[in-house]
């Protein structure tokens, strides 16, 4: 049994996937803090711990994102993107289009039948079309980032901003607030708002199904809901969307370690 | 016997009323608040009060700025666009180019024997506003009228790559933490700003000579920064931030002037400002 690690680290997260070559064995994720060299560390650490693994068990990692450089134990670095797209095909075979929220940027890809990039797009680093708009309003709402997609999806009325930057949307925010206007109306329109954004990206690259949303902006069931219905289709989201970029490089981990082996063997 | 006229640019962010004859004979500036209805009143009976005029001496009121539906005693509205471009015909006539940086918005105006022959404006993004600038203040725990002179002190630049707002206050924050001197962040800010309104002017194809209004140009640092952007000086009036306002009220002579010429009579507003109050 041959054990690889993929890890990324984010500008805001960092993820280690520990995979088998059938499953994956156990995964970490955890804030990118000021030292990328210390984050990567330690979560490399603690999803070996969960795996009962020890370094030496590892035949490959694979480093991508941001951080790669500072994978001290790295093998080789592989580009984010091609990591998404790797990670998202082997979770879902039937995807062509993923679109990836994250914390700073939102990016689309579309892949070949083989889990390969054809094309890509990314958003500019703005706030109001990535999830930071989604900490941004939470914290002015003072409502759980966790909880914000849940307690949107109860709205009966929802209240559109007029405002496509972030740091106006807060101002309204306020102003709705203060107006008397429930949370969830509003969540609700923030929801749409980023929706009405990332479809405007998607559709520059022309969606293919089926469509995949990863990243942290996945885990938000007000987003996924409202991207469903403001594109008219079904997302597919892995149970744990954050991982999938390391996921994807450890897959990409293991296919460099059976091709060596391939040509150790003969 | 003089004809007395009134501009009022209610902006997002301040309001300004001028009153002139020949020249200015009374302003107000203030914030802008919420209750845009009430405000246009007060502000117009502040102005009026320190013109030592009553309503009825005023010949004409003309509206602008962002909130310039909300002037029921106004004569007539005008956008800001028009009135910015007036004020500096009279203010600076030398200017071709006029950069205006206001709470919300930024604009840039080409001008041509005192018209406007082409203009670009960003209110989508707080990034290239008064409202970076704010946002970065507070997060320094800098005070607004400050932090262009404090940018000024700066013993060595700091480059901000973040566009956004948003990020750019995170960035500033984080390095403030690891110890950068406040002056260094904040010239890197102010030249952020400038990179970003330069960008966007230079779609105009910048002429000179360039003025600069609105809140932004009282920040030396701001506007030092788009001189170092641009490569020369640029002229700003005296009080940038009446310049909507005075076009206002220039414009409203303009065109009492032009009807007494062709002896047409101008509407006026029906509701006058005693009426206005009752209903605020």
């Amino acid at each position: 049994m041959v054990h690889v690690a993929g890890v990324d680290i984010g500008a805001a997260f960092s993820k280690v996937v520990v995979f088998d070559g059938n499953k994956v064995i156990s995964y970490y994720i955890a804030p990118s803090s000021g030292s990328y060299k210390d984050t990567a560390e330690k979560v490399v650490a603690e999803a070996l711990a969960k795996a009962g693994l020890s370094a030496g068990d590892i035949a490959f990692t694979m480093a991508t994102g941001y951080g790669a450089a500072n994978v001290a134990t790295r093998d080789g670095v592989a580009s984010n993107i091609s990591c998404q797209g790797r990670g998202a095909s082997y979770l879902f075979p039937s995807v062509r289009t993923v679109i990836d929220v994250g914390g700073q940027l939102t990016k689309v890809l579309k892949l070949d039948d083989e889990g390969r990039v054809r094309a890509f797009l990314q958003s500019e680093r703005c706030a109001a079309g990535s999830g930071k708009v989604l900490q941004v309003i939470a914290r002015v709402l003072q409502v759980d980032l966790e909880e914000i997609g849940a307690l949107s999806l109860k709205s009966r009325k929802r209240i559109d901003f007029n405002t496509g930057c972030a740091v106006f949307a807060e101002t309204e925010a306020v102003s709705r607030v203060a107006e008397g206007a429930v949370k969830e109306d509003i969540l609700a329109g923030l929801h749409r708002a980023l929706a009405a954004k990332i479809q405007t990206l998607v559709e520059r690259v022309r969606l293919e199904p089926d469509c995949a949303l990863v990243g942290g902006g996945a885990r938000d069931i007000g987003l996924v809901k409202s991207i469903e219905e403001i594109m008219g289709l079904k997302l597919l989201v892995p149970e744990e969307p954050r991982i999938v970029a390391a996921l994807g490089a450890a897959l990409i981990a293991e296919e460099k370690v059976a091709s060596t082996m391939k040509i150790n063997i003969g | 016997m003089a004809d007395f006229f009134a501009g009022v640019d209610i902006g997002s962010t301040m309001t300004k009323v001028a009153i002139m004859d020949g020249g200015i004979v009374a302003s107000v500036i203030g914030p802008t608040g919420p209750e845009h209805r009430k405000l246009a009143n007060r502000v117009m009976e502040e102005a009026l009060a320190k013109a030592g005029l009553s309503f009825n001496e005023i010949t004409y009121v003309v509206a602008t700025g962002y909130g310039r539906i909300n002037v029921p005693f106004a004569d007539k509205q005008i956008t800001e666009i028009s009135c910015h471009a007036r004020g500096i015909d009279s203010l600076l006539p030398a200017a071709r180019t006029v950069i205006d940086i206001g709470g919300q918005d930024s604009k840039g105006i080409k001008l041509k024997d005192g018209r406007v022959v082409d203009f670009v404006m960003n209110d989508k993004c707080a990034a290239g506003t008064g409202r970076y600038l704010e946002v970065i203040a507070e997060a320094l725990g800098v005070a607004l009228d400050e932090i262009g002179q404090r940018s000024l002190e700066a013993k060595s630049e700091v480059a901000i790559s973040s566009t956004c707002t948003v990020f750019a206050e995170q960035e500033v924050v984080s390095k403030l933490a690891e110890g950068v001197p406040v002056e260094d962040l904040l010239a890197g800010i102010h030249k952020a700003i400038a990179t970003r309104v330069y960008g966007m002017v230079n779609r105009l194809k910048i002429e000179r000579e360039v003025a600069i209004t609105g809140g932004g140009a009282k920040n030396i640092g701001l506007v030092k920064a788009l001189e170092a952007k641009l490569g020369f000086q640029v002229l700003v009036p005296p009080e940038p931030l009446l310049t909507g306002a005075i076009g206002a009220a220039l414009l409203g002579r303009d065109m009492v002037e032009e009807a007494a010429q062709s002896g047409l009579s101008l509407t006026r507003s029906e509701r006058r400002l005693h009426e206005a109050t009752f209903f605020s």
